[in-house]
């Protein structure tokens, strides 16, 4: 704890204040949530002040500073605050007022009117979130009212088997292809003054286009919602460069961070952006002492990149001991710690470190669906049970909650049940991939391969970087022979976790039904290599042994099988089928090179595996003997 | 007292208008009968009137309205010019000084009565005196004949509109004088209250007809009313016999329109009903080029579109403006915003400049339908509707803006707005082809084709040139896929409509979807000839060189329809489907790299679509990007899952796909060795690096450039 840090509370502290303030303003509500949570979160400053009482008098100036930009606001009142911080005229002011009561009061159309032909970047940016939220409001109901009324047609039916269910769900493919149509869709009030995507997005940019100086909130979130838009049209490039260009104006826009990272697929892209990203904000602080606020942000941002793509995890340990020091009571920060444990399989770590959220901040749902699908993964029902209470008692209609309680009825095994919830989660948050996947794991388990298939699609649609959505396209692809198809979606998840041996091994064992062994033996070597402890791995060695005799390299194959079985012995008598194969083979090989001596001694260790295998080894343990004999 | 400043004032011919009452004071009793009303409520009007220095000019009317004016802002007309100016130019004066004193004139002119001279035609030579001064400038109505008092008050009740007493005084005044003159003036009394026959039966009662051309005129007017085309076309022959071999024309001297282009403006009316659109056309150039000042003959020329738009702009030029004095810039300007927006822009935009700020017409009707046209010419629909919305604020129902007005609310879906103002017109014009035209476009946007059709041919019937309506008839037919019919309609809209090439232009696209490519070529070059600016036909002729299989001039032409299109929006349709065409061009043509820009182009602008997904990845297919490929077809299925050709082309990418060797270069292996050497970020061997290359660029200009991509597609020509 020194003098830079204390300044850097300090400066964190009147940053994410006036960012909450601000985004609250300008109706960005969950952002300003996160901000302002990030403030309570952050380490008391008094405690910091009497533990180091010395220093108090280097702080002076900075909290001076701050009390500098205080003062006014405070006398004055907000009105001046407002005026000076985003430049309105009085008379934008006034306006300003009245949209944003309209706002509040969902009358977007409304408010839309009222700011046409406003020249404040804050105003202009109020007004065309306004009409991208009617437009989104307008395109949802139209949408439903189709959906409710193919619904209605086969009512009757509905619950009556899981073919309906199918069908049902097909519709819900058919819509897919609505809904990437809806971002095409013209809300039209029959006056001629259409409002879709591509219109906003047409004045948004000639109105950037038209050099006007690029600084300030205002257009910070012109560039933000520009950055909404383009992701709507599907132009994740343009998306990018808009929310990049946000941030740099205004880096405490949080939802803007997040979206930012929704628009990456690929690890790579990750991996590029970040460098730059650092090369943008390093060089910038350079000539600062201290680390100074907007740098903390993009530390949060390397948090959340690293859930989705993973990385160097001692790097990331370090960033969130670093920023769990500087918020210690953020309970966001405690659910990305818990969610790297989540990510790394390590349940009760991560189960404990949920309590603690818990006991933090127990009303706050969101992420919880995470904490449930670890207790049902280490198998807790009462505490599953008692989440799914607690949640639903807090807000049924939440999508978390949903999700809880879909966790904990498939827990129960009733996955009728868990699939309604997990649509109920859905249609309360359409972008929720976590429950489609889910959704698409309980068809399998009904053995619904179709209906599992396109709730898996819809979650790749939704989010590119759900591996284990492509996963479950690939095996529900292997159940119905389509291994084509299999394949490409294996080779998506395995690009996706290139460090997960279970993606290679699927890819392999793929590859190997299609009749392409040599990329089969690749992939398994690869498995290998990432495999925890490469020796003990029989599956593996078994199938590479048996995938090079097929390529009649019967020397590497003899090898590997020798491998397998030698694993038996290694790990003290651990016998499993494939090592009962790789014996059973080594004996056969050993017998056709007339080795009868060895070739008996593997044939009797035969005793595990199919009564023929075992009846196979005896005749040729038999044969041995009597060709020794 | 400033009368001397009033507007009426100003114009000598008000001087002498014919239906003055009189000072004298049994004519001001006997006026006084007549126009009680009038002298009753102004009684200040009447003192003026006693006044001993008046000259005939003094109408009543006139001098209320002056006396107003003048009570309210003692200050000369110039500053209330507006109110005074107005109310002037709706007295009586003011309609007599734009029409009859001409026409009169014009009778004597060609008549020469010689000194049988009386009446009104005396009054209105009086004004020319210069060379006719056979009565004093100013005169007293009482000491005039008897008869001459008659014609005053028959002057003044068909001014008024009294047309019962006009005829009952005139019929005395005729049957007293026998004059052909006062003939004349019966026959307009009777054309006036509608009874065409009865004018034609007195004008070729005593060969009046043939011994005046003004009386000529009239009868072959009322002719046309009654339909006797034929008849008409006899009376006004079939060409002017006036034409001077010479070419140029005598200066017109009263400022009127000239009697021989009424004649030819008749004529060409003629014709036009005769459906000899050829004739139509000289004679209404003929009508234009003898008097600029017939703007009628000029709007049918453009609103009919008998001229293209290049003879449109090669005819103005030829026109002579000199003869409007100190109003040609005027006159030339506001006939120059009325050409064809498809040529010239800068040229209209300069006029459009002038009239602002030379005149301050920024706000005239004309001037905003002007812009109203252009934009629509640029497919700008919504800028346009703001700005017919704003013109229609004034005037509600204006004739001149509604057709675009309705055009543009169609391009846009306005269904409720078109519903509301189609009412309207049925309610105040049911007898209007717009009215009608409305109505029919407003059954096109709800998709009720039938009822369309309908009123469509309702209101091509009430105005067959209405060209719109004929247009949006044969649509109805091309959107029920009834090609024969569509071309028939086409065909005749295309015969009545010369000057444009929109039904040339439908004719093709119906024969191009019939696949009758050789016919389908045949109209575009009709309709290239006409106007050869307009994107939709070049896209239109790109399609078609595209399916004979001649990619190359498919590619010539819809780059010409590119350059055409590329300075409107770009969400319009016809962005997208030259887009869309000029990408499958670049394929079948083997440019992949650029059929791929161009493919991605049209999906980001225009959202994403099967058909386009499915062509992009047959590009990425063919180029060996095989997960792009497989991506691409898959977004293509998801959107329609049934899409043949996206099943076959993905099935074959996967069986490629199978086969492709895992090594270095393979992109599965490539993303594992990133991430397994962390963010290090050594091995950069993909397109990601690319990608994110641009963005850092991007950001260090600190700005977008979304049009980038255009600005590359324009590099590689």
């Amino acid at each position: 704890m020194d003098a830079s840090f204390l300044r850097l509370i300090g400066d964190l502290k009147l940053k994410l204040r006036r960012s909450a303030n601000d985004l609250l303003r300008w109706k960005l509500y969950n952002s300003s949530k996160w901000s302002a949570e990030a403030l309570c979160g952050l380490c008391d400053e008094q405690e910091i002040n009497n533990n180091h009482s010395k220093q108090e008098h280097v702080d002076e100036s900075p909290l001076k500073n701050r009390h500098s930009f205080q003062k006014p606001n405070t006398e004055n009142g907000t009105r001046e605050q407002i005026s000076a911080n985003d430049g309105m005229s009085n008379a934008e002011y006034d306006l300003y007022l009245l949209a944003s009561a309209l706002f509040d009061c969902k009358e977007f159309d409304r408010c839309a009117y009222y700011l046409a032909n406003c020249a404040h970047p804050g105003l202009l940016f109020l007004r065309l979130y306004s009409k991208l939220l009617s437009w989104d409001k307008k395109t949802q109901e139209s949408v439903e009212n189709i959906m409710t009324l193919e619904s209605g047609l086969d009512e009757a039916g509905r619950y009556s088997n899981d073919n309906k269910t199918l069908q049902k769900l097909k519709k819900y493919g058919h819509h897919k292809g609505d809904e990437t149509k809806k971002a095409q869709k013209c809300v039209d009030l029959g006056d001629g003054d259409p409002t879709s995507i591509s219109i906003l997005l047409k004045e948004l940019n000639d109105f950037l286009g038209s050099g006007i100086q690029k600084t300030g909130l205002g257009m910070a979130l012109l560039y933000y919602l520009r950055g909404v838009l383009y992701k709507h049209q599907g132009i994740p490039s343009s998306a990018i460069t808009s929310f990049l260009t946000s941030i740099t104006l205004y880096p405490f826009n949080w939802t803007c961070w997040t979206e930012l990272l929704n628009c990456l697929t690929r690890p790579d892209e990750s991996f590029l952006l970040l460098k730059l990203l650092n090369e943008k904000f390093v060089k910038e602080n350079t000539d600062e002492l201290f680390f100074d606020g907007d740098q903390v942000m993009l530390r949060f941002f390397k948090l959340a990149i690293f859930q989705e793509f993973s990385g160097n995890i001692d790097e990331f340990l370090e960033e969130l001991d670093y920023l769990l020091m500087v918020f210690p009571n953020f309970a966001f920060l405690k659910t990305q710690h818990a969610l790297i444990n989540y990510h790394y399989m390590d349940y009760p770590n991560a189960e404990f470190i949920f309590d603690q959220v818990i006991k933090l901040d127990p009303y706050r749902l969101d992420d919880l669906d995470i904490y449930s699908n670890i207790l049902y993964v280490t198998q807790k029902p009462s505490k599953l049970a008692y989440l799914a209470q607690f949640a639903s008692g807090v807000d049924k209609f939440r999508a978390e909650t949903c999700c809880i309680i879909a966790n904990y009825y498939s827990a129960k095994q009733e996955h009728e049940k868990s699939i309604m919830y997990f649509r109920r989660a859905l249609s309360l948050n359409k972008s929720c991939t976590s429950a489609w996947t889910l959704m698409g794991h309980e068809f399998v388990e009904l053995k619904n391969s179709h209906a599992a298939i396109e709730c898996y699609r819809r979650a790749v649609d939704i989010n590119a970087r759900d591996f284990k959505a492509w996963y479950g396209l690939g095996q529900a692809y292997e159940v119905l022979d389509m291994h084509l198809y299999s394949l490409y979606y294996f080779q998506k998840s395995c690009a996706l976790k290139p460090l997960d041996k279970r993606m290679w091994q699927a890819l392999a064992s793929c590859y190997d039904k299609v009749g392409n062994s040599r990329e089969a033996i690749k992939c398994f070597k690869r498995a290998l290599q990432l495999s925890v402890n490469p020796e003990q791995d029989t599956a593996l060695l078994y199938c590479l042994a048996v995938l090079h005799e097929r390529l009649d390299d019967l020397k590497t194959c003899k090898g590997y099988m020798e491998k397998c079985v030698a694993v038996e012995t290694n790990f003290d008598g651990m016998v499993n089928d494939e090592t009962a194969k790789a014996r059973l083979w080594l004996a056969r090989y050993e017998f056709k090179v007339k080795n009868f001596a060895t070739s008996y001694n593997l044939a009797l260790g035969v005793t595990h595996g199919t009564s023929q295998e075992i009846e196979e080894a005896r005749t040729i343990a038999r044969e041995c003997r009597r060709r020794m004999d | 007292m400033s009368h001397g400043n009033t507007p009426a004032q100003q114009n000598p011919i008000l001087n002498f208008s014919p239906h003055v009452p009189g000072q004298s004071h049994e004519n001001l009793q006997h006026h006084g009968q007549q126009l009680g009303i009038r002298q009753a409520s102004g009684a200040s009007a009447q003192s003026t009137a006693q006044t001993p220095h008046h000259t005939a000019a003094y109408s009543p009317l006139v001098q209320k309205v002056q006396n107003s004016a003048t009570l309210a802002t003692p200050a000369p007309h110039v500053d209330n010019g507006s109110a005074a100016g107005l109310l002037a130019s709706m007295t009586k004066n003011g309609l007599l000084g734009a029409g009859a004193p001409s026409t009169l004139r014009k009778v004597s002119g060609f008549r020469d009565f010689g000194s049988s001279r009386v009446g009104s035609t005396a009054f209105e030579d009086a004004k020319n005196d210069a060379y006719q001064a056979s009565v004093p400038a100013v005169l007293s109505i009482a000491e005039l004949p008897a008869a001459e008092k008659l014609r005053l008050w028959r002057h003044d009740a068909l001014m008024q509109h009294h047309y019962r007493t006009a005829e009952y005084i005139g019929d005395k005044v005729y049957s007293m004088t026998h004059d052909p003159n006062d003939a004349f003036w019966l026959a307009q009394v009777y054309y006036n209250t509608g009874a065409y026959i009865r004018a034609v039966e007195l004008l070729s009662h005593d060969n009046l007809d043939a011994s005046s051309v003004m009386c000529r005129y009239l009868t072959a007017l009322c002719q046309v009313k009654l339909k006797k085309y034929e008849e008409a076309l006899d009376t006004v022959g079939e060409t002017n016999p006036f034409k001077d071999a010479n070419g140029d024309h005598p200066k017109n001297v009263d400022g009127g329109i000239k009697l021989v282009s009424s004649m030819c403006f008749l004529r060409g009316k003629i014709y036009c009903a005769l459906n000899s659109f050829e004739k139509a056309k000289e004679a209404f150039k003929e009508a234009v080029q003898v008097d600029i000042k017939n703007f009628e003959a000029f709007d049918e020329l453009i609103s009919k579109s008998l001229l293209t738009p290049a003879d449109e702009w090669q005819f103005l030029a030829s026109l002579d403006f000199t003869e409007l004095d100190d109003n040609e810039d005027l006159i030339k300007n506001l006939y120059i915003s009325r050409l064809s927006k498809f040529l010239n822009l800068e040229e209209v935009e300069k006029a459009h400049a002038f009239l602002i700020d030379e005149y301050k017409l920024g706000d005239n009707i004309d001037v905003i339908r002007s812009k109203c046209d252009m934009l629509f010419t640029q497919c700008k629909f919504s800028a346009c509707m703001k700005l017919c919305e704003y013109a229609l604020e004034r005037d509600e129902l204006s004739l001149a803006i509604l057709p675009t007005y309705i055009s543009c609310l169609y391009e846009q879906g306005g269904k409720n707005k078109l519903f509301l103002i189609s009412h309207k017109l049925a309610e105040h014009f049911p007898k209007s082809a717009v009215t009608w035209f409305s109505v029919g476009t407003y059954y096109m946007t709800i998709n009720k084709v039938a009822e369309a059709r309908k009123y469509f041919s309702k209101a091509s019937i009430i105005d067959p040139s209405f060209g719109q309506a004929w247009i949006g008839f044969a649509h109805t037919y091309a959107v029920e896929g009834e090609h024969e019919q569509a071309v028939s309609a086409y065909a005749t809209a295309s015969r009545f409509f010369p000057g444009t090439h929109l039904p040339n232009l439908f004719l093709g696209m119906q024969y191009l979807l019939m696949d009758s490519l050789p016919l389908a070529e045949e109209y575009f070059i009709l309709a290239y000839e006409v106007c050869p600016y307009d994107p939709l036909l070049l896209n239109e002729m790109g399609v078609m060189y595209f399916k004979k299989g001649d990619y190359l001039k498919a590619k010539k032409y819809l780059k010409k329809a590119w350059e055409a299109i590329k300075t409107l929006c770009s969400e319009s349709k016809s962005w997208v489907s030259i887009h869309t065409n000029l990408a499958h061009t670049y394929r079948k043509l083997g440019h992949n790299e650029r059929a791929v820009k161009c493919f991605k182009l049209v999906l980001e602008t225009a959202g994403r679509d099967t058909d386009t997904l499915c062509a992009l990845g047959f590009v990425y297919l063919r180029m060996n990007k095989i997960e792009k490929a497989i991506d691409a077809l898959h977004c293509s299925l998801a959107i329609n899952p049934s899409n043949q050709a996206s099943q076959d082309l993905l099935k074959q990418a996967l069986e490629i796909n199978v086969t492709m060797l895992l090594d270095d270069d393979h992109p599965l292996l490539v993303s594992s060795n990133i991430q397994e050497k962390g963010a290090r970020l050594l091995n950069r061997k993909r397109e990601g690096e690319f990608r994110a290359s641009q963005i850092a660029k991007k950001l260090k200009q600190g700005q977008e450039s979304s049009d980038e991509e255009v600005a590359d597609l324009m590099d590689v020509e």
